[in-house]
């Protein structure tokens, strides 16, 4: 790969902020070693960064120390940089260490949300959850608007089957960003999970409402694509347990009404996905006989 | 005075030695004071954990607020919320110092005796100092020197209102009104220069003097000092807001099957 287009695909990679490591560790090795990132300008440091992250998870710790030494001798005190020296320790000699160091940096600083993020997710892989969620708890108390940090509370819940206290953390994500469907999604599949089954279709029935059609489109309504396909499923799979099981719907610990009309709804969800079904059974037929006749 | 031929002749000299070193003069004097202020420039003061908590408080029950009468969560979680917020602001949880003592009002905090308020008067009066003093020198060096030059003319025709603003420092009563003097000519630049310096020193407006002008270092900073000397009774306040709010409170989510249904034409 020649220098100019491996600076194009690190320019690229660098606007994007995927976590394609090996590529951009390919391309960007190659701009690295000829010492051309000063030619992006202002974004040679974000270059630096996304490279050494991308060195430690290819496993070339060496690249990672050459960008990290570049990078803290222009921004000594920058709590990003902080981060990166935390992430190669971690690499380099263990979480352990790593632990210390961020400790140390939070004694010094403790509203450094960088750097505390980065130990509790040390924490968290290291299996000191209790710890992990009370930093947490700290954290979403100090700095209650960071949805980041209410989903990752959630996540820990989740997998710990504390269903109830997930959904508690995710009421706050819900509070925060209230127009984002996929997390009134995530409460719902927990809510299910937590086995209140009329909470959950009420946030199902959210989410269709948020994606799906608007009321003055034409008839029959086009197949639901993407994350509405999903909420019909809910939609459908909760309807099916509260016809089969009218107790559960008594028994909802968030005090939820069974929605009306429940067969109605059913046969909504069914109908919405069979034509989702048709529709991706004809995107498919259409593809490949598109790919047939090349 | 509709004769063709101009009354006043200018010399070429004063447009070389006059005009342009003025102008340039105060290009220059606005580039230096611009990284002037950029060096004077302390870091933002680092905050404990305990006062950012103070004061993002209000923000909790403002965003569980926002959406009260459409909410995105049932009436159980949100009455969890609301009641938990309204307690921690009734006892005075999230207060930097803690809680008050009973049967102890506060006395308001001096704003002169707070070193943190203190610190931000100081860099707001070293700005404006930064701002003032090459003005001061520039508008002196001007009325010793120039004292009295007229400049320039400008090409389109002016009332009489203008004349105290652009022939400051002559008295002639009976020069027109085109004629611009040297101390005129600094104000222009002084008001004008303000785009050009937005130009050269990107959108950064450090060296934006009239902006900075309008405000005293004392005007600028009361808001930020009052605040924190009432914001126990604030948070106090917040709770009526609160039980309202929960009064209101509405989920989006009750009777969203009517809706989802009739949006799909089955009911």
């Amino acid at each position: 790969m020649d220098v100019t287009s491996a600076l194009q695909r690190s320019a690229n990679y660098t606007t994007k902020n995927a976590r394609a490591s090996r590529q951009i560790f390919e391309s960007g090795i190659v701009v690295f070693r000829n010492n051309a990132q000063y030619k992006l300008g202002d974004d040679s440091w974000q270059f630096l960064d996304s490279l050494a992250l991308a060195a430690i998870d290819v496993g070339r710790i060496d690249v990672a120390q050459d960008c990290f030494i570049r990078l803290s001798a222009e921004f000594p005190e920058s709590p990003r940089v902080q981060c990166l020296e935390g992430i190669l320790k971690e690499a380099r000699e263990g979480p352990e260490a790593a632990l210390n160091f961020y400790d140390q940096l939070l004694e010094a600083d403790p509203t450094n949300t960088a750097v505390w993020k980065r130990l509790i997710s040390v924490l968290r892989r290291l299996g000191r959850i209790e710890r992990a969620v009370e930093e947490l708890s700290k954290l979403a108390d100090t700095f209650y608007t960071d949805v980041e940090v209410w989903l990752e509370l959630a996540d820990i819940y989740a997998t710990h089957h504390q269903y109830t206290s997930a959904l508690r953390s995710l009421s706050h994500v819900l509070l925060l960003t209230p127009q984002n469907p996929f997390y009134v999604l995530q409460a719902a599949e927990t809510a299910y999970t937590a086995q209140d089954v009329p909470l959950a279709i009420r946030f199902f029935l959210m989410v269709v409402e948020m994606t799906g059609v608007d009321s003055d489109e034409t008839r029959p309504p086009p197949p639901p694509t993407g994350i509405t396909v999903r909420a019909w499923y809910g939609v459908e799979l909760s309807a099916a347990r509260l016809e089969a099981n009218p107790a559960l719907g008594s028994s909802s610990p968030s005090k939820t009404r069974v929605p009306e009309h429940l067969s109605q709804l059913r046969q909504l969800a069914r109908d919405a996905i069979n034509s989702a079904q048709v529709d991706r059974r004809d995107a498919e037929t259409e593809a490949s006989s598109a790919w047939l006749s090349r | 005075m509709g004769s063709p031929v101009p009354s006043l002749y200018l010399d070429p000299q004063i447009r070389d030695w006059v005009l342009f070193p003025i102008t340039l003069v105060m290009i220059l004097v606005g580039v230096l004071r611009h990284y002037v202020v950029f060096l004077l420039q302390s870091s933002p003061k680092r905050l404990p954990r305990a006062a950012i908590r103070e004061q993002r408080a209000l923000v909790r029950s403002n965003v569980l607020r926002a959406t009260s009468t459409n909410s995105p969560i049932p009436l159980s979680f949100y009455q969890a919320i609301s009641q938990d917020l309204s307690k921690a602001f009734a006892e005075g949880t999230y207060l930097k110092d803690g809680p008050p003592k009973q049967g102890e009002t506060p006395a308001p905090p001096n704003p002169l005796s707070d070193p943190a308020a203190m610190d931000g008067m100081m860099a707001g009066m070293r700005t404006q100092m930064v701002m003032m003093v090459p003005q001061m020198i520039v508008m002196g060096w001007i009325n010793f020197f120039f004292e009295g030059f007229v400049l320039i003319k400008l090409p389109f025709p002016l009332t009489l209102g203008f004349k105290s603003m652009l022939q400051r420092g002559i008295q002639t009563r009976d020069m027109d009104v085109r004629w611009v003097s040297s101390l005129s000519w600094y104000f222009l630049n002084f008001f004008g220069l303000n785009g050009l310096y937005r130009i050269i020193l990107g959108g950064d407006e450090a060296a934006n003097v009239s902006q900075n002008l309008a405000a005293s270092p004392f005007a600028m900073n009361t808001p930020q000092v009052t605040q924190p000397q009432d914001l126990n009774k604030l948070l106090k306040a917040e709770r009526d807001h609160l039980e309202f709010a929960e009064g209101v409170h509405q989920w989006i989510g009750d009777g969203i099957e009517t809706r989802i249904l009739k949006r799909y034409g089955s009911l």
